[in-house]
Formats: C-alpha cells, sequence, structure tokens
C-alpha cells in the first residue's frame, strides 16, 4: 500500500495519470479502441452491403420496432453518463459514490442486455434467424458482437467493483476505472451506429 | 511528454476538479440528437433520401460529442488517441464504401 500512497496520504490531482504505468495504459487502451473501430468497421460494411438480401425471411421494415430501439438507446446513453459521474467521484477521492455510480452502470447495462435478448427471441419466434437470410446472418452478427462487448463490459467493472472494495482507491487500481468508463463510452458510440444504421435506417428501407 | 513534465506539476498545484456541467450539457446534446433522428424517421413525413442525410448528420454529431467530452478528446495530451482513431475511421470508411458500392457495383 504504502509504495502507491501519496506522500501526505492523499491521492494525486487525476490518479489515472499519476504514473507512467497509468499513462501507458490508457495510451494503450486508445491504439486497442482504434483497432476495435475497425473490427466494428468491418461488420458495419458486411451488413451494409448484405442488408438487402433478405431471402425468404422477414425485412427490417416488418421486423424492428421502434419503441424498443429507443428504450434500450435511452438505457445505454444513461448507463453512460452514469460512468462519467464514476470518473468524477474518483477525481474527488470519493471512492463510495464512485462505486455506487458504477454499480448503477452496470445494472443499466443488465437492463440493456436482457431488452436485446427479448428482442432477439422475438425475432426468432417471427422467422428471423441465424441462417434465415445473408441480412439476418450479419444482423445478429454485428448487434450480436455489440452485445457481447455490454456483457463483457458488465463483467469487467463488476470485478473492478469488488477489485476497490479489497483494495481501495490507489494509482494501480485508479487507471483501471479511467479506462473501462472510457470502454464503456465506446459501447455507447458503437450503439450510436447501430441505432442509426441498422435500426433507423433499416426502417426507412 | 517529458517537456511539459515540470508545467503538469505547475498545473496540479492549480488544478481544479472538473464539474460534472459540461458533461450534462454533451448528455443533453446527445438525448436531442437521438430523439431528433428517431423522430425523423418515426413521423414518415420526410423523403428517405433526405432522411439519410439528416440520420448519418445526427450520429456524427453525436459520436463527436460523446468523444470529445466523455472519452475526454478534448482534454491536453490527447494526440496519439485521436490518431487511433481517426486512423481506424479512414480504414472503416474505405471498408463501408468498398462494401456497398464496389461489392454490388
Amino acid at each position: 500500500m504504502s509504495a502507491h500512497d501519496h506522500a501526505d496520504g492523499h491521492l494525486p490531482h487525476e490518479p489515472e495519470k499519476a504514473t507512467l504505468e497509468g499513462r501507458n495504459k490508457v495510451l494503450g487502451f486508445w491504439l486497442f479502441l482504434g483497432a476495435e473501430t475497425v473490427l466494428f468497421g468491418t461488420l458495419f460494411s458486411a451488413f451494409l452491403a448484405l442488408r438487402h438480401n433478405t431471402g425468404d425471411g422477414p425485412t427490417s421494415q416488418e421486423l424492428f420496432e421502434l419503441p424498443m430501439v429507443f428504450a434500450a438507446t435511452m438505457i445505454l446513453l444513461f448507463s453512460s453518463l452514469m460512468s462519467v459521474f464514476a470518473v468524477q467521484a474518483m477525481h474527488k477521492n470519493k471512492v463510495k459514490p464512485m462505486l455506487g455510480w458504477l454499480l448503477v452502470t452496470i445494472l443499466l447495462g443488465l437492463g440493456f442486455l436482457g431488452l436485446e435478448v427479448y428482442e432477439f427471441l422475438n425475432y426468432i419466434d417471427e422467422g428471423h434467424k441465424m441462417p434465415t437470410s445473408a441480412f439476418s446472418s450479419s444482423f445478429y452478427t454485428l448487434v450480436g458482437f455489440h452485445g457481447a462487448h455490454v456483457a463483457f463490459g458488465i463483467l469487467w467493472i463488476g470485478l473492478l467493483i469488488l477489485q476497490v472494495l479489497k483494495k481501495g482507491l490507489t494509482v494501480v487500481t485508479a487507471p483501471k476505472i479511467y479506462v473501462s468508463a472510457i470502454y464503456w463510452h465506446f459501447i455507447d458510440v458503437v450503439w450510436v451506429f447501430i441505432f442509426t444504421v441498422v435500426y433507423l435506417m433499416g426502417k426507412v428501407g | 511528454m517529458s517537456s511539459n513534465h515540470s508545467a503538469a506539476g505547475e498545473e496540479a498545484r492549480r488544478h481544479k476538479v472538473e464539474g460534472p456541467r459540461k458533461h450534462i450539457v454533451a448528455f443533453v446534446l446527445s438525448l436531442a440528437l437521438t430523439l431528433i433522428a428517431f423522430a425523423a424517421v418515426a413521423s414518415g413525413e420526410i423523403n428517405s433520401q433526405f432522411t439519410y442525410i439528416i440520420l448519418i448528420g445526427m450520429a456524427l454529431v453525436q459520436v463527436f460529442v460523446q468523444l470529445a467530452f466523455w472519452m475526454h478528446m478534448k482534454d491536453r495530451g490527447h494526440l496519439f488517441p485521436i490518431m487511433g482513431i481517426i486512423f481506424g475511421v479512414i480504414v472503416v470508411f474505405t471498408m463501408v464504401i468498398m462494401a456497398s458500392y464496389w461489392v454490388w457495383w
């Protein structure tokens, strides 16, 4: 503990940038996000190329329901705001409020995931399965990949909460919180393109 | 990085904790842009070509707002993150244009 504590027992300002390791972690994470951008880009380009090839399956106009998509969008947007508040609490060295915001973040993430599972089950009932058409395959791959990222984020932030409970907020744990918040915002950024390109443009035709 | 080390120390002494105001503004902006996009489709009044333009425009602005404020890209010392994301975006745009125009030409 003592090696990581500040001389006067307080955390430095912006503890995520206080050590070289922390700064490198943030930089490395951004390089990872550049690669993630490319990964989602390939899935988006495949979806855009195949979205009209519905074969015998339902089309996007028949399938998508805007209220459900809107609810999912709002949940994720609020969740992103909650993780902003978590990082702000961290900057003020308020550990308990920070953990509270993180908990709300992952609870909203779970809500989003539950809604997505419900939505996929509905689609399967309507005959929109993974092998139905090129549209359905590229749809499930793209949206499912995003859902998997949400699930991973929930697991990751959940483990970080446990770690902070055990080790406290230090210059070692602070960069992890900061980086996980950036990851969560990135998931929201990807969702902005999904609700625009997949759902809204799908509804327009 | 190393050249502005002492400057960073200076700033830490004068450092004031960033308030939530900017982030709330970013949230309200995101909310408004989302509502405009959904309303444009839900109303069904606007022709599809124009709706596409609105949708893509709203998405790009919202992503810019979130990257700048929530992901701290407007803050100092984010040259490499900006380069990383720009590189990713260049690759993505190339792929999207290739897949949507070239494949089915």
